[in-house]
């Protein structure tokens, strides 16, 4: 289980992260949503340790350190890969430090996507790089997948394709915290929904919960962060009023 | 037991053609060293007086102390191991470079990996600058005791290389 515990962090006197806390156990689909600049990021790098941070995160009940670090991967937009690098020279870099590397998965999904082994990942359309960005992450071996807006740039026949693969691939241990704007798309594929707002979460629910009260995920969200539905036609009638 | 060079590099770098420079940055300096050669054989030929076939030792004569005459001829290693430095930097900020690979090695569960990668190449060429620089001067040092006569070496060498360097 990854535990937050009232983890803050701040940049510069302004409070990225307020009071986290939260808990991520085994083999949940979790969405992680919020505006941009809403604290998403910094919690996953908190997780990883990139950031230094007040508050407690715990795997298992241990700090995370270098010992049980590996049970973490993270696939970000930002890519995480060696552009000089081909896939198969990734594969084997991955195999030397992650011993628990998901050979036949990895060999899969570069099949599945179709994406060539012995070409530099430099060469590759911003789309092969989202997707050889999740291939690693989902191969690493890890029980907690943490995947940082990992298909902006991809269309959405490929996302599609690729939230299937996820379900079909998972094992019951496995953990993924997905953080995306596309709220609409990841519903069908997540049983938990994480709200983020100004550093703090303001929102963590099942999807169960959700289709129970009759709501959607977006009226989960809209109501959480007091969405005000008249607000384009007011500030449209304010624009026409200055005319 | 082989020691593969790219285990000890930033991955896929071109460590190639960083050892291609340092290895001609280490040949720069050991010929720009040689100048301590042309420098001796001055110094040297100032110890005499008449001809080239009829060298007389002039009265008094001194030779130059050979922390004078090395002077500036080591410089060249130096440059090398300033240089180590800034391979340093280009090898952590490489992690950076048209991707965040910097994500990847903080979170190998080989915690010095990193570290590894980006100083062990500039770490080895220092030390190499360093230990070359050193041989060229205790050779230096071997031709300049054995060409000055002995009147005209002046005394307490060792001590003036140790106090110098």
């Amino acid at each position: 289980m990854l535990e937050l515990n009232h983890v803050s962090k701040n940049f510069n006197g302004y409070r990225a992260l307020k009071e986290a806390s939260l808990t991520l156990p085994r083999g949940e689909i979790i969405g992680l949503f919020g505006e941009n600049g809403a604290g998403k990021t910094t919690l996953m790098k908190c997780i990883l340790g990139y950031l230094n941070y007040t508050g407690q995160i715990t795997l298992d009940g241990h700090p995370i350190t270098h010992k049980n670090i590996a049970h973490i991967s993270f696939a970000t937009s930002e890519h995480s890969f060696f552009p000089n690098l081909t896939a198969s020279a990734h594969k084997a870099f991955y195999e030397l430090h992650f011993p628990t590397f998901r050979e036949k998965r990895f060999n899969g999904l570069m099949t599945f996507f179709e994406l060539p082994t012995h070409k530099s990942i430099k060469h590759f359309s911003v789309g092969q790089k989202n997707q050889f960005e999740v291939i690693l992450a989902l191969s690493q071996g890890a029980d907690y997948i943490l995947m940082d807006e990992p298909f902006a740039g991809n269309d959405i026949f490929n996302r599609e394709d690729f939230y299937k693969v996820l379900l079909g691939i998972l094992e019951p241990t496995e953990t993924v915290l997905l953080s995306t704007h596309l709220l609409e798309e990841v519903e069908k594929f997540i049983g938990r929904a994480v709200l983020i707002r100004k550093g703090e979460i303001v929102g963590d629910t099942t999807v169960e919960k959700l289709a129970d009260s009759g709501k959607t995920l977006i009226d989960f969200v809209k109501e959480t962060y007091h969405y005000k539905s008249d607000r384009v036609i007011q500030a449209l009638s304010n624009l026409t009023d200055e005319r | 037991m082989i020691v593969k060079i790219e285990n000890y590099v930033p991955v896929g770098i071109d460590y190639e053609q960083e050892i291609k420079w340092i290895c001609i940055g280490l040949i720069m300096s050991t010929l720009y060293s040689f100048g301590f050669l042309f420098s001796l054989s001055r110094e040297y030929s100032a110890l005499f007086t008449g001809n080239a076939f009829n060298p007389v030792l002039r009265k008094d004569a001194i030779m130059p102390d050979f922390v004078e005459l090395f002077g500036h001829y080591w410089i060249g290693f130096l440059i090398v191991v300033l240089c180590m430095i800034a391979l340093f930097v280009h090898h952590y900020t490489y992690h950076y470079q048209n991707s965040k690979s910097i994500y990847l090695m903080r979170r190998l569960p080989k915690r010095w990996e990193l570290l590894k990668r980006c100083v062990a190449l500039p770490l080895f060429s220092s030390a190499a600058s360093m230990l070359i620089a050193l041989l060229l001067m205790l050779v230096y040092f071997g031709i300049y005791l054995s060409v000055t006569p002995e009147t005209c070496l002046a005394p307490d060498q060792w001590q003036k290389i140790w106090h110098f360097y």
